[in-house]
């Protein structure tokens, strides 16, 4: 939809798309047009290698190697970090925390993001203002996300317990306590993440075709029969995306952990990133920290590869 | 648009009603920000339930005149500002040469760019900061920031942009073609102009991302170069109890972006989500 109006408004000049030509993907020729554009990609390369793979270059060489505290390099020792690495309990305690809080979040903003999106895709006035208020908490600084959460936590102070209370319910700490921080750290993230699938969703139902549902009627099943036997399917690319993405998000979860706990209490919200990043610049383990940040994109590249395979796919269909 | 389902008055009030619920939810803890920003610390850990206690504008003029924060803002939009120009003029040719030649697999590089952990770019950084003298020196440090942060804004400008360029149509640098247009003016003065919408997507949103962007600076800044988000985070240690004060800050914070998601909204949506659903 607004895509159209978007279309229509920039270009005033294009010619109107006349029996728009069939666009193979596949094995087509390159067009003529697209002969010689090479130069204007080098700058962003050249950019992109020395950004991006040259840091993670070195960052295999740190890893096998050992950076001391005093900036000298002790030079090659093999895979020792990584076997430091995989005998420590604190690593998979942190693989464990990583875990939890991925399937954890990823399942209960999937269910509350398909339940909001439905009602984001309903056409009434005034959806795009609701839209647009929901996106808030997806676009708020994570600095000012974890602030606000931090006061709403207090444990004597704060807003959750003061709900809590009026309501009759025993006061929680929320930060403290060492079975519950994880979980208070889940719910800010799918308070603040959920909005974001949920738009995504909507955008997708409000695309979906009208002859399938027309059909599942004149069968004369019911709207939920409907919506679970004819939109869920037709829906679960978008529905997929939507989690691809937020799993990328939630294996690399640093900030708002960082600055609610720290990792804290007794490491029972330390993931995988945060875990890597006090390795580096608390302990001052650099080489140590590089074997666990390289554990990590390790993580982060299948999933990207697997995103990427599964869209070409989809998009050659 | 295409099938609007007549919606009875019954029905309307059901989904207002759950509007209303979703956004106290949702939009409630942004709500709580921006009015205890006004509130004096007394009354913010106070009861939640006392709607009428005054107001006041005390807690950001305390940032202003104790904390000097305009230092800290200017240093935010150092940061942000150059980071998206520097991601923009990158991103921009990139992005078209991308839509045009099909490329999947810088694709991929540029997603994997956007996808990899910054911890994982910060220990490189860290060194090289160290190496070249960095932290003693402020032009070097917002130098070496500015860079950090292209590896946000880079990537998110080409994904942001390839959609927008693969709805010009080819026909359009055909015709420049046949009027022998080198590459760089059929760039430059055919299909720029019509990739204007989603520059303004890109520039808001990496401006956005840059500005909210926390660890890069947490790892690398110095005391002179420090923006926005890591001084709010080193308060927390500072002023344990000053709440007035954090939700100043996180209120300051903000402010760019719930600016432009009031504006920009539209835009917003799309350039969200514009990556994954077209």
């Amino acid at each position: 939809m607004t895509t159209v109006t978007t279309r229509e408004a920039a270009a005033p000049a294009a010619p109107p798309p006349a029996p728009s030509p069939p666009r193979s993907r596949r094995g087509g020729e390159v067009t003529p047009v697209a002969r010689g554009v090479w130069p204007l990609m080098v700058p962003a390369l050249v950019v992109t290698v020395t950004l991006v793979v040259l840091p993670v270059l070195y960052t295999v060489w740190l890893s096998v190697s050992d950076l001391r505290r005093d900036g000298t390099n002790a030079g090659f020792v093999g895979l020792d970090n990584f076997a430091r690495m995989a005998q420590s309990p604190e690593f998979w305690n942190s693989v464990r925390v990583t875990l939890v809080l991925f399937v954890g979040c990823l399942l209960v903003e999937t269910v509350l993001g398909i339940a909001l999106g439905y009602l984001m895709s309903i056409d009434v006035p005034g959806r795009k203002l609701f839209q647009g208020l929901m996106l808030i908490p997806a676009i708020t600084a994570s600095v000012a996300v974890a602030l606000v959460w931090m006061l709403i936590y207090d444990p004597t102070l704060g807003a959750a317990n003061q709900l809590l209370t009026a309501v009759g319910l025993d006061p929680v700490v929320w930060l403290g306590d060492p079975d519950i921080a994880l979980w208070s750290i889940a719910l800010v993230d799918v308070w603040q993440w959920t909005p974001f699938m949920a738009l995504i969703i909507a955008a997708g139902i409000r695309s979906l075709p009208a002859e399938p549902f027309e059909a599942a009627s004149i069968d004369g099943a019911s709207g939920w029969r409907k919506a679970l036997h004819v939109g869920l399917p037709l829906l679960t690319p978008v529905i997929s995306v939507a989690m691809l993405l937020r799993t990328v998000d939630l294996v690399r979860f640093f900030d708002t952990v960082y600055i609610m706990t720290q990792g804290g209490p007794v490491n029972s919200t330390n993931t995988l990133n945060v875990y890597g990043y006090r390795a580096a610049f608390i302990d001052q383990q650099t080489s140590y920290a590089a074997a666990l940040q390289l554990s990590l994109l390790l993580l982060v590249v299948v999933i990207a590869g697997a995103f990427t395979l599964w869209r070409r796919r989809r998009s050659l269909d | 648009m295409t099938d609007t389902i007549r919606t009875s008055p019954r029905r309307l009030v059901q989904v207002y009603a759950l509007y209303v619920l979703a956004a106290l939810v949702f939009f409630g803890p942004v709500l709580f920000m921006l009015w205890s920003a006004f509130r004096r610390n007394v009354d913010i850990t106070g009861s939640i339930f006392a709607l009428a206690t005054p107001l006041t504008l005390d807690n950001f003029t305390n940032l202003f005149d104790r904390f000097v924060f305009y230092y800290y803002i200017r240093n935010s939009f150092i940061v942000a500002g150059g980071s998206t120009l520097l991601g923009l003029a990158l991103g921009v040719p990139a992005a078209y040469v991308i839509v045009r030649r099909k490329v999947a697999s810088i694709g991929f590089v540029m997603l994997l760019a956007r996808m990899a952990p910054g911890v994982l770019f910060v220990l490189p950084l860290f060194v090289l900061s160290v190496e070249i003298g960095a932290p003693s020196n402020n032009g070097l440090n917002f130098a070496l920031l500015v860079t950090a942060h292209l590896i946000i804004t880079l990537p998110l400008c080409i994904w942001l942009l390839v959609p927008f360029f693969e709805e010009i149509p080819v026909s359009l640098e055909e015709a420049a073609m046949l009027e022998g247009c080198t590459v760089w003016q059929r760039f430059r003065h055919v299909v720029l102009p019509l990739a204007l919408p989603g520059l303004s997507v890109a520039v808001t949103l990496s401006f956005i991302f840059s500005w909210n962007y926390f660890l890069f600076a947490l790892a690398l800044a110095n005391a002179d170069t420090l923006p926005l988000p890591v001084i709010a985070f080193n308060f927390i240690g500072q002023g344990a109890s000053d709440y007035g004060g954090l939700m100043a800050a996180s209120t300051l914070i903000s402010l760019p972006a719930l600016l432009l998601t009031i504006f920009a909204q539209r835009w917003l949506v799309r350039g969200l989500t514009g990556g994954a659903v077209k």
